[in-house]
């Protein structure tokens, strides 16, 4: 090449060309959406973000959770992410526009968490998120039924159905002995069916095959409801006790043992057996590690946006969980 | 900087024709001594920690209890530590040292200002140094190869400055009216960086977008930085180590400038086809898939040209340390390409999104192509700079075997994996956590291969060091990978 002006302006042309085209173009295009409210100006959606959310999605990004778990679900004709349970529409730019970081994810050597607040078990109201999630466990419940028939010839009578049958026989076959469940302070009889619920859709949407049978149920006897504030202490503190093929690290650094001094303290683990502390000493989460639950619990892209079409699958879920503007932001404890 | 006094290599050849050329080319040589001698201790030093790093990480993904309960152990912080030593302290340090030499060299001018250089090296480490530190002590950004936190990004970018200041001032004092397709990539390399990193740092920390689009800056930067970047670096060694060992110019002018054109063209469009089905417009995937079929035109012209240029001349590659790992680079970035494009093909990326091959493919970017391009580099530029030869051929020989099937075995483990655990993944009625325990064999394959990755960059470590304590061999013969017989000791090097 004989002139160098062609040379220059032809690396910063093409430069020039990318950058535009793929940064600056698309931020005129989706760079500055605002949240959807109804006519009236409120069921907004989606909302800012609590203190305790921001910094807990620091420490999702700074431990790297986000090069194992996606937090986005795919629509239906690219995936089974809906048909897994872990949302029920696609997600669209509008459900990030308050996040940051957006962790979007590239990797789901665990499963996606875009959805994991939505999942909780909905404590405050008791009659109608028994209503609500029961339909949706029915949907696992078909979907985890082919696996067991596919799977295995002959499960085990008594424990691989229980998850499938739960909601519709009675909340107590979740396991064979849950009324003992220590969970939080809440009413037995109305929180049993949400535990059932969540329980039932686990084995779809999570991680324990049905098949196998024993682990599982057994295991979340002792345990808080599934994907409840406490569940995911217990699961980040000792994701083996909770499942036993679960491939997630430990994040033991996030808790700390304490000396009981009168009483033990509301957010201490309900760990067991070789998890337990010694007698007199209690696990309690860090800072960190609480806002780090806050931040899960609050990955919740449940409410319907107007762009994108929900799935017939499962809607009657959306509109359920969607009349408390923001459900995934629990009174962190 | 003063060339007395350096020990420098007897120029091999005093034919009266050929000595000053000679003669200039050891003046130039012994000014980038010392700046180039610095990069490359720097980017190895940074591969050792990297290699530890890395199969920290490989046995820790399928043993997660390993380490666990230290917090700057933990696996979500040693990875990106991992992959940012590797890119930033050990690829970029050696590809800015390649560059160096070969911008001196290709512009047949002594290097002026060498403090430029030092300074921009001790401050790249310093920042690496502050980066990784960062990452393990819990200060990641979360951003594909942007973890580093501000601080560590702010010393990068000043030292970056150094760097490329100096390569733009050295093409000004340049000598000669032909600008070799080398230093096209190596000037394009030089000004996209800076442009690159500023603006992926601007538009995700100082003002950042919003929203998704935070994700597609993310990928549109990392993209750009294994193609604009470290491929730039790549194929202008390449184009300069294959023609200089078997003594033969590049086959077709032509076709290396169309290649580099639609390379820049079209690898600076990808990238959002990481992003498929995600929450983007259709439009930004589509075109970046699009961008990625297109690559196929700089692949193929690239690969026509190195082709060309060594019919009849691959025999030398059992001689040659510095051609076989040049040309086991370059036909490398001929498979990663094709790779890349498979699996930006939606119906493909259905089964292989989110999963374990998508690491195969950075690691056949960043290690079958550059690294091994710029093995061959440092074999060949090492021995001018220290005028010593390399001590062992046999090393030589265990490094290269023990690198290619490292990569291989990682690469196939990792597609494998990844074809398994996503097949698995897009089948609702098989539950999620049959996906990860598929995977998990392969893992522990991939696991193996390190090992051998482990072995060879010790090795070469090893090499490297005997190098730089003057230990090598004082020889004017280079050393070969096997006993060449009379014929074959002229075209070798």
């Amino acid at each position: 090449m004989k002139g160098l002006a062609p040379l220059f302006l032809g690396i910063f042309g093409t430069f020039a060309f990318s950058w535009v085209g793929l940064t600056v173009i698309p931020n005129w295009q989706i760079g500055h959406l605002n949240p959807q409210s109804d006519e009236e100006g409120t069921d907004i959606y989606p909302m800012p973000q609590s203190g305790m959310v921001t910094r807990g999605a620091r420490v999702y990004a700074a431990n790297g959770c986000n090069y194992c778990h996606s937090e986005q679900v795919h629509a239906e004709y690219a995936g089974a992410d809906i048909e897994r349970k872990w949302g029920d529409r696609r997600s669209a730019p509008r459900d990030y526009i308050f996040e940051r970081p957006v962790l979007l994810g590239k990797m789901r050597m665990g499963q996606d968490l875009a959805n994991i607040g939505a999942r909780a078990p909905k404590e405050e109201e008791s009659p109608s998120p028994a209503g609500s999630a029961s339909p949706a466990p029915q949907g696992a419940a078909v979907s985890s039924g082919a696996v067991a028939s596919a799977k295995a010839a002959s499960p085990p009578p008594g424990t691989s159905p229980s998850p499938a049958t739960a909601p519709a026989t009675s909340p107590g076959a979740i396991a064979s002995k849950p009324p003992t469940s220590p969970g939080p302070a809440s009413p037995p009889p109305s929180k049993s069916p949400t535990t059932a619920a969540a329980g039932g859709t686990s084995p779809a949407a999570t991680a324990s095959p049905p098949a196998p049978g024993p682990p599982w149920p057994e295991q979340t006897a002792g345990l808080p409801p599934m994907y409840s504030a406490a569940w995911h202490h217990v699961h980040l503190y000792s994701p083996r006790s909770i499942n036993l093929d679960s491939n997630m690290p430990s994040y033991r650094f996030l808790y700390q043992a304490r000396r009981i001094s009168d009483a033990r303290s509301a957010d201490g683990l309900q760990v067991t057996g070789s998890d337990a502390p010694p007698e007199g000493w209690e696990i309690v989460p860090t800072y960190d590690a609480k806002c780090l639950v806050a931040y899960m619990m609050a990955l919740n892209q449940s409410h319907p946006l107007t762009e994108v079409k929900s799935s017939g699958a499962a809607p009657v879920a959306s509109p359920a969980a969607s009349p408390s503007p923001a459900p995934g932001v629990p009174p962190p404890k | 900087m003063n060339p007395a006094g350096i020990p420098l290599k007897e120029p091999s050849v005093s034919a009266a024709a050929g000595d000053t050329e000679q003669l200039e080319r050891a003046l130039i040589d012994a000014s980038t001594r010392v700046p180039v001698l610095i990069f490359y201790t720097s980017a190895v030093a940074w591969l050792i920690l990297g290699t530890l790093l890395a199969g920290f990480v490989s046995f820790k993904l399928h043993t997660p209890d390993l380490l666990s309960d230290i917090s700057f152990l933990t696996w979500g912080r040693v990875r990106p530590a991992h992959m940012n030593v590797m890119v930033y302290g050990w690829a970029s340090m050696a590809g800015m040292g390649t560059a160096i030499w070969l911008m001196a060299r290709l512009c047949r001018t002594v290097l002026r200002y060498p403090l430029l250089l030092v300074a921009g090296a001790g401050f790249w480490n310093l920042g690496v140094f502050l980066g990784v530190g960062g990452i393990l002590l819990g200060d990641s950004t979360g951003y594909q190869w942007l973890e580093f936190p501000s601080y560590a990004a702010i010393i990068l970018f000043v030292a970056y400055t150094l760097v490329a200041s100096w390569a733009v001032l050295m093409f000004r004092f340049r000598r000669g009216e032909q600008i070799y397709i080398s230093q096209w990539y190596l000037l394009g390399a030089f000004l996209w960086f800076p442009w690159l990193y500023a603006a992926g740092q601007l538009m995700l920390f100082v003002v950042p977008v919003q929203g998704v689009l935070q994700s597609a800056v993310g990928w549109w930067y990392a993209n750009n930085l294994l193609f604009l970047w470290f491929g730039a670096i790549g194929l202008g060694t390449a184009y300069y180590m294959i023609p200089k060992v078997i003594g033969r110019p590049v086959y077709s002018y032509h076709l290396a400038a169309i290649g580099f054109w639609s390379y820049a063209l079209f690898s600076s469009w990808t990238g959002m086809q990481r992003l498929v089905d995600g929450p983007f417009p259709a439009w930004m995937v589509t075109a970046s898939i699009a961008a990625t079929i297109l690559t196929l035109i700089p692949v193929a012209t690239v690969g026509l040209n190195h082709h060309m240029t060594m019919q009849g001349y691959f025999p030398i590659m059992r001689y040659s340390p510095t051609l076989r790992f040049t040309v086991f680079g370059a036909m490398s970035y001929t498979v990663f390409s094709v790779l890349g494009i498979l699996i930006s093909l939606r119906s493909v990326a259905r089964y292989v999104n989110f999963t374990q091959a998508s690491i195969a493919y950075s690691h056949l970017g960043l290690y079958a192509f550059f690294t091994m391009v710029i093995f061959g580099s440092m074999y060949y530029i090492v021995p001018r700079l220290i005028g010593r030869e390399w001590r062992y051929g046999s090393l030589i020989k265990l490094h290269f075997w023990a690198s290619a099937y490292g990569i291989g075995l990682m690469t196939l483990m990792l597609l494998a994996g990844g074809l398994t655990q996503g097949t698995s993944m897009e089948n609702p009625s098989l539950a999620f956590s049959e996906s990860v325990e598929s995977v998990l064999p392969y893992l522990r394959g991939r696991s193996l291969s390190g090992i051998l990755l482990t072995v060879s960059h010790f090795v070469f470590a090893y090499h490297f060091g005997l190098m730089l304590f003057g230990l090598g061999r004082k020889s004017t013969v280079p050393t070969f990978l096997n006993p060449v017989e009379a014929e074959g000791a002229e075209v070798a090097h």
